[in-house]
């Protein structure tokens, strides 16, 4: 076992044998205070590793079971069976690298399509020497049941994918979820740019969360580097990153209320995300904050000018916010609208792992502004039981608030420190792995880049909180209307290309 | 109870009545070759993660290239150029209708011949497709809201291929993203107009040249409308589109 965790990364790394890993991540899954994190395969010279990452938030901690098959085998035990979090990572491995998760109750195909890649193609381990087979949707059987395909294209300005619905008279008895559509190989190529502007590309695995991949990269880089960002830069970072919050979670109350045909909130609350991004615009110069959080630090410094600008804005920005919430979330006609709808229970939601507002509203308390994350003020996570829709909109009522809290605060005593540590000559250690985690908006966002033996990053995994949560969305719309659809998945409103990579 | 109908009353008017403005001074824009004279340091080649810039030796000193249609934006360029000849322009009237026209150089250019005018004057409506750049859908999306109101142009979209005018192509189209673009462009009736929002959609931006062959649209439908920027700012892409329409804006 050569590889060594940078010494700032909270995780230990635990060898095991391929036959005892299932029941190792059982016996921690089990316990409610682990979870499952992420599973991802690595190719060695003539082996391959299977590296399972389960995390204990409330101690800030967590562990890597690391299990090496012999030269030449492509299989291992499943852990999906005891590990129901763990079903799509295990499937995406399949893809990537041509290795079975053997007793894998759904095992097929998920990021490569056979009619648009060969079926021998994996991307991450070149000549695998094996072969996926192509894809079939889940059969729901009995009278009366029929299928609705929707997608890969949908009606509105949104990202492809393909939803099967399978019903009874308009009630959904199954959704089986198909993704993959803007699969653009971004993890090898993460392997193949230089690592000093392999930032720019992991911003991008899903644009619309810039400050959160943006982060999560610096942050796997840092710990490599074995580098403190300054204070500045760190207070810098967290604006953005509750900025980004607040702009998509403000518009996800536009966009709810438009999905009920609530016109009202769907025309008030655009114009309040805007107020927003002009906020991102002072901050980073971009509506969007693009390229603003890097490796060592941020990018622009904010001026007293701008600063003092961006506190009025806020202010300005929060009495708007007190006045048109109480419209949409107080109003009994939207209420009775939410309530009960697309219900994702306690139980499924840890089952199997959902992240972020969707799974605080579903009873979890874990935020990893509250655990991991070392740069994050005393905070306690919003938390509901209901997992409805209703709870998914509250929750993201609370964090808006929570958001300008935080904002607020960082602005009023911003650190005085440069705003970057100059990485000119920097190498990446060899044979090291770092793992940056983030509370984006959406959820756990993790990037997780390993070195090679020349400090070159051999290995880039992406863990988008989308990929936890499809599953999510798939559960809470069983027993629903389809004409609730749309409603529910603007509650949960993934990202495609995060987890299409 | 709060009333929904007083508070749009009281609200006002939101929407912007100056059509693609300048951005403030606090934003970054996109990077503009300039007459002044190129000092040939390179740092900007160095610097530019996508290869956009070319410097060549010529009889009046070194020509200057910049493709906007590679361009992400990071400003590493404007940055790090100590003669002014790469600088930073706010302006939002970015879209051109030609590929060639996105390359930018401190040489002038026999101008080329104006495209044609399309027949979409006075109403155009318009079929998005999403491929792999999400933030480039909330900026098209954002176009629509009551601030930018792309409405009031006449400008529409419409959730059916069949009634749309136009394809607007946001992301780098991926290999599995192919056969539904070019099945979407195949169901709309002629004339029909492609539009490329967003660097990845011109070039494939940063996806460009991996194995899944994310190069962008160009290559694959005939383009009308060029907006650069990754992403472009919603007054870009409705100059874009008031292009195609041939309206003065």
């Amino acid at each position: 076992m050569s590889l060594t965790l940078a010494p700032t990364t909270p995780f230990e790394c635990l060898p095991v044998a391929p036959e005892h890993l299932p029941e190792l991540a059982r016996q921690r899954f089990k316990q409610p205070d682990w979870r499952f994190g992420h599973l991802i395969a690595r190719a060695q010279q003539d082996h391959i590793l299977i590296e399972t990452l389960l995390l204990q938030p409330a101690q800030g901690r967590g562990v890597i079971l690391s299990a090496e098959l012999l030269a030449g085998v492509r299989e291992y035990p499943a852990i999906t069976p005891h590990v129901p979090a763990a079903h799509w990572a295990e499937r995406a491995v399949g893809d990537m690298f041509g290795v079975r998760a053997v007793g894998h109750p759904r095992w097929k195909s998920i990021l490569l399509h056979h009619d648009a890649w060969p079926l021998d193609l994996t991307p991450l381990l070149p000549d695998a020497g094996t072969s996926r087979e192509p894809y079939t949707f889940f059969k729901v059987k009995g009278e009366g049941i029929h299928e609705i395909p929707v997608g890969p294209i949908h009606a509105g300005i949104i990202e492809p994918g393909h939803f099967r619905f399978s019903c009874l008279g308009e009630v959904i008895t199954n959704l089986e979820i198909r993704l993959g559509y803007q699969h653009r190989g971004v993890e090898r190529r993460l392997c193949e740019i230089p690592w000093q502007q392999a930032h720019f590309l992991a911003e991008s695995a899903s644009s619309d969360t810039a400050a959160g991949n943006a982060l999560a990269h610096a942050r796997a880089i840092e710990q490599l580097l074995d580098i403190t960002p300054p204070p500045r830069a760190v207070a810098l970072r967290t604006i953005a990153l509750e900025l980004e919050r607040l702009s998509n979670h403000i518009g996800d109350i536009g966009a709810l209320s438009g999905d009920i045909g609530y016109s009202v909130g769907a025309s008030l609350f655009p114009p309040l995300r805007g107020a927003v991004l002009a906020l991102c615009q002072l901050l980073t110069g971009t509506r969007r904050q693009r390229w603003f959080i890097v490796p060592g630090g941020v990018a622009r410094d904010l001026d007293d000018g701008r600063r003092t600008a961006m506190v009025q804005g806020l202010a300005e920005l929060t009495q708007r916010l007190r006045k048109h919430i109480p419209l949409v979330i107080e109003h009994p006609g939207v209420i009775e609208r939410m309530e009960g709808t697309g219900r994702l229970s306690p139980g499924l939601a840890r089952d199997f792992g959902i992240v972020g507002p969707a799974g605080r509203a579903s009873g979890s308390r874990y935020d990893v502004r509250a655990t991991f994350d070392r740069d994050a003020l005393p905070f306690t996570p919003a938390h509901r039981e209901a997992g409805d829709v209703l709870s998914r909109a509250q929750i993201r009522v609370e964090e808006i608030f929570a958001a300008i809290g935080i904002i607020d605060a960082q602005l009023a005593q911003l650190p005085d420190s440069p705003i970057a540590v100059d990485l000119a000559g920097a190498v990446l250690p060899a044979e090291r792995a770092g793992i940056g985690l983030v509370e984006a908006w959406r959820g756990e966002l993790l990037h997780w880049i390993t070195t090679d033996e020349t400090g070159a990053i051999a290995r880039y995994a992406i863990k988008d909180p989308s990929f936890n949560n499809w599953t999510g969305l798939a559960i809470a719309i069983r027993g629903n209307l389809v004409a609730d659809f749309p409603l529910c998945n603007k509650s949960f409103n993934l990202s495609y290309s995060g987890n299409d990579l | 109870m709060p009333n929904p109908f007083l508070a749009l009353l009281t609200t006002g008017l939101l929407t912007q009545r100056d059509c693609c403005p300048e951005l403030p001074d606090d934003a970054t824009g996109l990077p503009a070759v300039t007459a002044s004279p190129c000092a040939g340091c390179r740092r900007c080649v160095e610097r530019c993660p996508m290869q956009a810039i070319t410097l060549t030796p010529d009889a009046e000193g070194i020509a200057v290239t910049l493709d906007r249609g590679r361009c992400i934006a990071c400003h590493g360029c404007t940055a790090s150029c100590p003669a002014g000849t790469i600088i930073a322009d706010r302006s939002t009237r970015t879209a051109v209708r030609t590929r060639d026209a996105l390359v930018l150089s401190n040489r002038t250019h026999a101008i080329p011949a104006a495209p044609q005018p399309t027949p979409f004057r006075r109403s155009l409506h318009i079929r998005e497709v999403s491929t792999g750049d999400n933030v480039s859908d909330l900026e098209v999306i954002a176009s629509t809201n009551p601030v930018f109101d792309v409405a009031r142009f006449g400008i529409h979209f419409v959730a059916s291929p069949r009634f749309a005018d136009a394809l607007l192509v946001t992301g780098p189209v991926g290999r599995a993203m192919r056969e539904p673009l070019l099945r979407c462009y195949d169901a709309m009736a002629e004339p029909r107009l492609v539009i490329a929002v967003g660097t990845s959609a011109i070039s494939g931006g940063l996806h460009r040249g991996g194995y899944a062959e994310a190069n962008g649209v160009t290559d694959l439908l005939p383009v009308s409308s060029f907006v650069p920027g990754d992403p472009p700012h919603p007054w870009s892409i409705i100059h874009g589109l008031l292009l195609l329409m041939g309206r003065e804006v």
